[in-house]
């Protein structure tokens, strides 16, 4: 038999032990520790799932794509790519997690904290524009090479790395 | 073609006049020398003196002529020709350019570097030409615990002045090329982006205005390739490093004008604190792979030299514009330190020894090739100057063991003459040093923030018996590194000391044993052959005499900060520092980072190192782990083993997300049951 892994909260909620613990492991990443947030947050992610104990890789990526959501929605950026995990820094960074589960799980989000949390995703660098630096060709003893090269008929300007 | 970029009409005549009086004094002096020798004919040991002589009297007259028109252009106060300088309109009008100012680092302290990157940024900030600059810091660190510091340290910094989508940091998962190698990575990757590129060194400091006067000059002369903005000594509190940054501050303006006045678009590049055109650098300066083993052939290692001379070759001016100011770096803050940078240096220039002759170079830069090589030669020439001078003096007689109190006047040695250049010699040595001082006493500002003129002259002496004390040592120094690269020695690359620790005794004694043992076999061996050659040796023996406390004391931070106290060696970056070195001192006082004691520890326990971390593990190019080290680092992280990780083991670690992410569950979950 399942059991309630926070009934006093939610009696009427259930939700798998290992489900519960993955989503606490996966919401910990975003700095909440309290078990009230993290309820929260379970509840949050499998609201209007097909079964209130999905298993725990399911779950996961239910809260995946939550958060994904709620960070494009935040931050005016399209999901996917490496939004989730450059959001998840920029939410801890920020400290989210001391505005509570409400934070995402409730619609608005405050201003000034939006602004911060926009201003705090890790922009390592910008797009590349790929190009190539050709190893410059040099000969050393010019007057030598051109003796090498009557004598053994070589073609001129090899690169000397090579 | 733009020919107000290249070389102006006078750059003959200027050279003809430094390179000519430089050619006619040696000359002179090497006459005289043979003179001297030849009183009683000329012997083979003779004449490999006076061939040493020639080498060495060459290079104190080419930097001493150098000097003079480096005088004489900072006496008459004219801008030098050749580049164009923005009128007062086009000063006002906002730069049309974009520009990156790199940093690449390797193991450095992450509170030092990202402090003056801010200091740099606000600098560039407050011209309002922001929107032109964007910062990169390039990490080559290798050590798993600067790596996680630094990737805290730039968020910090980004959090601080908003500066996400501005200031970059990359760091490179190997270290192909060293320095060389992470610029060429950054230009293959971003350099498209920008028309110019500031390259910085791991302590350097550059106020905003001279980063936009540099992009302002590259927009105005587009056949220039690379502006070096000659970097002044500042911040650092042990004595030598105060005696170098004052000896810069009185007499480098002296050398980097006459350098600049000479050399005019064929200048040298230093590495840093210089802006480069980021089209023609890409194209023009990939640094081929010497022929060879080390230490002449393979990576090229003192790149700076070689990227001018491509530059250059390509049809693009290098100018050194001492007149930009506002540029910084910090000298090494003791003299194991200074020789340990050498070192590096050293094979690097002897390196360059083997492009002296490379087809298509332009002559000058053939001259800055070999300059770099005479910087780190003429040591060990001077030292076998000296030798052969005790050879030949034996081997002719003048003097004997049998007769240790016979004088060379006895021979009928000319000694007035022999003191005549050797005073022609030692005054062509100080005299770039009489000449910045005498510039200093004459801007009553310049000395007055250095102390006043008693305390300037003051300094000037003092400095002037320390560094004398302390050039045998170097010469010893700079020779052991000469004779081991050209041995095949290799060198190791590493970061620099930058800190101000207080040198231990025991390791000053270790490092200077041989000194002191030469030291006192020359003072033995010369007062046993001649007692009256042991005053002409007295400089050389004192200096090696006193190498292990000389070393000690001027590694002293209450030393160097007692100086400033008593008004010595002041400059005017003290006195009046400039805001952006303030600035930097400032952020670094406020914002110290505490250090990483263990880079997996500290990513698995932290709730921010491990997000930040993990995003930007997804922005590296590519997992480059070994999986051997991987899968040690995972029994040991995740079977509960107690062993520690090795060093390749935490950087495996730190490159593998799905290691770190199950790592940090595990960790909370244990924490919470």
């Amino acid at each position: 038999m399942m059991q309630t892994s926070r009934p006093s909260i939610l009696e009427s909620a259930w939700v798998r032990p290992e489900t519960r613990a993955a989503l606490d492991a996966f919401f910990r990443g975003f700095g909440f520790t309290s078990d009230e947030d993290l309820t929260a947050l379970a509840l949050w992610v499998l609201e209007g799932a097909r079964e209130q104990g999905e298993r725990p890789q399911a779950a996961v990526a239910l809260a995946r794509a939550r958060v994904e959501t709620w960070l494009a929605g935040v931050l005016s950026q399209e999901a996917g790519g490496t939004l989730l995990a450059r959001g998840r820094a920029a939410f801890v960074l920020c400290d989210g997690a001391r505005l509570g589960a409400r934070l995402l799980t409730r619609g608005a989000v405050p201003d000034g904290f939006a602004r911060a949390l926009r201003a705090a995703v890790p922009v390592p660098a910008p797009v590349q524009v790929a190009s190539v630096m050709p190893e410059q060709q040099l000969v050393l003893w010019p007057f030598g090479e051109l003796l090498r090269r009557w004598w053994r008929g070589a073609q001129a300007d090899v690169s000397i790395s090579r | 073609m733009h020919a107000h970029s290249f070389s102006p009409e006078s750059a003959g005549r200027r050279r003809a006049c430094v390179l000519g009086l430089a050619a006619a004094s040696t000359v002179v002096g090497t006459w005289e020398m043979h003179r001297l020798l030849s009183v009683r004919g000329t012997t083979a040991p003779e004449l490999v003196l006076v061939a040493l002589f020639t080498l060495c009297f060459g290079w104190i007259a080419l930097s001493f002529w150098t000097a003079v028109a480096g005088f004489l252009q900072l006496a008459v106060g004219r801008r030098l020709p050749g580049l164009r300088w923005p009128t007062a309109e086009e000063e006002s009008s906002p730069l049309t350019s974009r520009t990156s100012v790199v940093m690449p680092i390797h193991n450095e302290d992450p509170a030092a570097v990202f402090a003056n990157v801010q200091a740099t940024y606000e600098s560039v900030a407050a011209t309002g030409h922001l929107d032109a600059f964007d910062f990169y810091v390039l990490s080559d660190s290798t050590r798993a615990e600067a790596w996680v510091a630094e990737e805290l340290a730039w968020a910090e910094l980004c959090r601080r002045v908003g500066g996400q989508g501005r200031i970059f940091y990359r760091r490179r998962t190997d270290n192909t090329g060293k320095k060389a190698g992470n610029l060429q990575d950054f230009c293959e990757r971003w350099g498209r982006h920008y028309d110019f590129t500031v390259v910085l060194d791991a302590d350097s400091l550059m106020d905003g205005r001279t980063l936009v006067k540099m992009a302002r000059l590259m927009e105005l002369n587009p056949r220039a390739g690379i502006l070096q903005a000659p970097p002044l000594c500042v911040g650092r509190s042990t004595l030598f490093a105060r005696l170098q940054q004052f000896a810069g501050r009185v007499y480098g303006p002296v050398v980097a004008a006459g350098a600049a006045a000479w050399q005019l678009g064929e200048s040298n590049y230093w590495g840093h604190n210089a802006i480069l055109r980021t089209s023609a650098f890409i194209e023009h300066c990939g640094l081929p792979v010497l022929p060879g083993q080390q230490p002449f052939g393979g990576h090229i290692l003192s790149h700076d030299f070689v990227e001018a001379a491509l530059m250059r070759r390509a049809g693009f001016t290098v100018w050194l514009v001492p007149e930009l100011g506002g540029s910084y770096e910090q000298p090494p803050p003791n003299l194991l330190a200074y020789a340990q940078r050498d070192r590096r240096w050293c094979q690097g220039n002897l390196q360059h020894l083997s492009l002296v002759l490379a087809g298509g170079l332009h002559p000058i830069s053939r001259g800055h090739f070999l300059m770099g090589v005479m910087s780190y030669a003429a040591s060990p020439l001077w030292l076998m100057f000296l030798m052969a001078g005790l050879v030949a003096a034996l081997h002719d007689g003048w003097v004997s063991w049998a007769h240790p109190t016979a004088h060379p006047v006895d021979f009928g040695f000319d000694t007035g003459g022999a003191l005549r250049l050797l005073g022609v010699s030692m005054g062509m040595l100080l005299a770039p040093k009489l000449m910045g001082l005498g510039l200093a006493l004459a801007r009553g500002q310049d000395a007055a923030r250095m102390g006043g003129r008693a305390r300037l002259v003051a300094s000037v002496l003092v400095e002037s018996v320390l560094a004398t004390l302390l050039a045998p040592v170097m010469m010893l120094f700079q020779s052991h590194f000469v004779f081991g690269t050209l041995l095949g020695y290799r060198v190791s690359w590493t970061s620099q000391q930058r800190e101000d620790a207080d040198l231990p005794w025991a390791e000053a004694a270790r490092r200077h044993a041989v000194h002191t043992a030469v030291g006192v076999a020359l003072a033995i061996g010369t007062f046993a052959l001649s007692p009256g050659l042991v005053a002409w040796l007295a400089p050389v023996v004192a200096g090696l005499l006193l190498s292990i406390p000389l070393s000690v004391l001027t590694a002293r931070a209450s030393l160097g900060l007692w100086t400033e106290r008593v008004g010595l060696f002041l400059i005017p970056e003290e006195t009046v520092p400039p805001k952006v070195l303030e600035r930097a001192r400032e952020v670094t006082e406020e914002h110290a980072v505490a250090p990483v004691a263990d880079a997996v520890d500290h990513v698995l326990s932290d709730a921010r190192a491990h997000a930040l971390h993990l995003a930007l593990l997804e922005s590296l190019p590519g997992p480059e782990t070994v999986p051997a080290a991987l899968a040690s680092a995972r029994r040991k992280l995740l079977g509960g083993s107690v062993e520690p990780l090795s060093a390749p083991e935490k950087v495996a670690v730190l490159l593998d997300a799905g290691t770190l992410t199950e790592a940090r569950e595990r960790r909370l979950t244990r924490a919470t049951s």
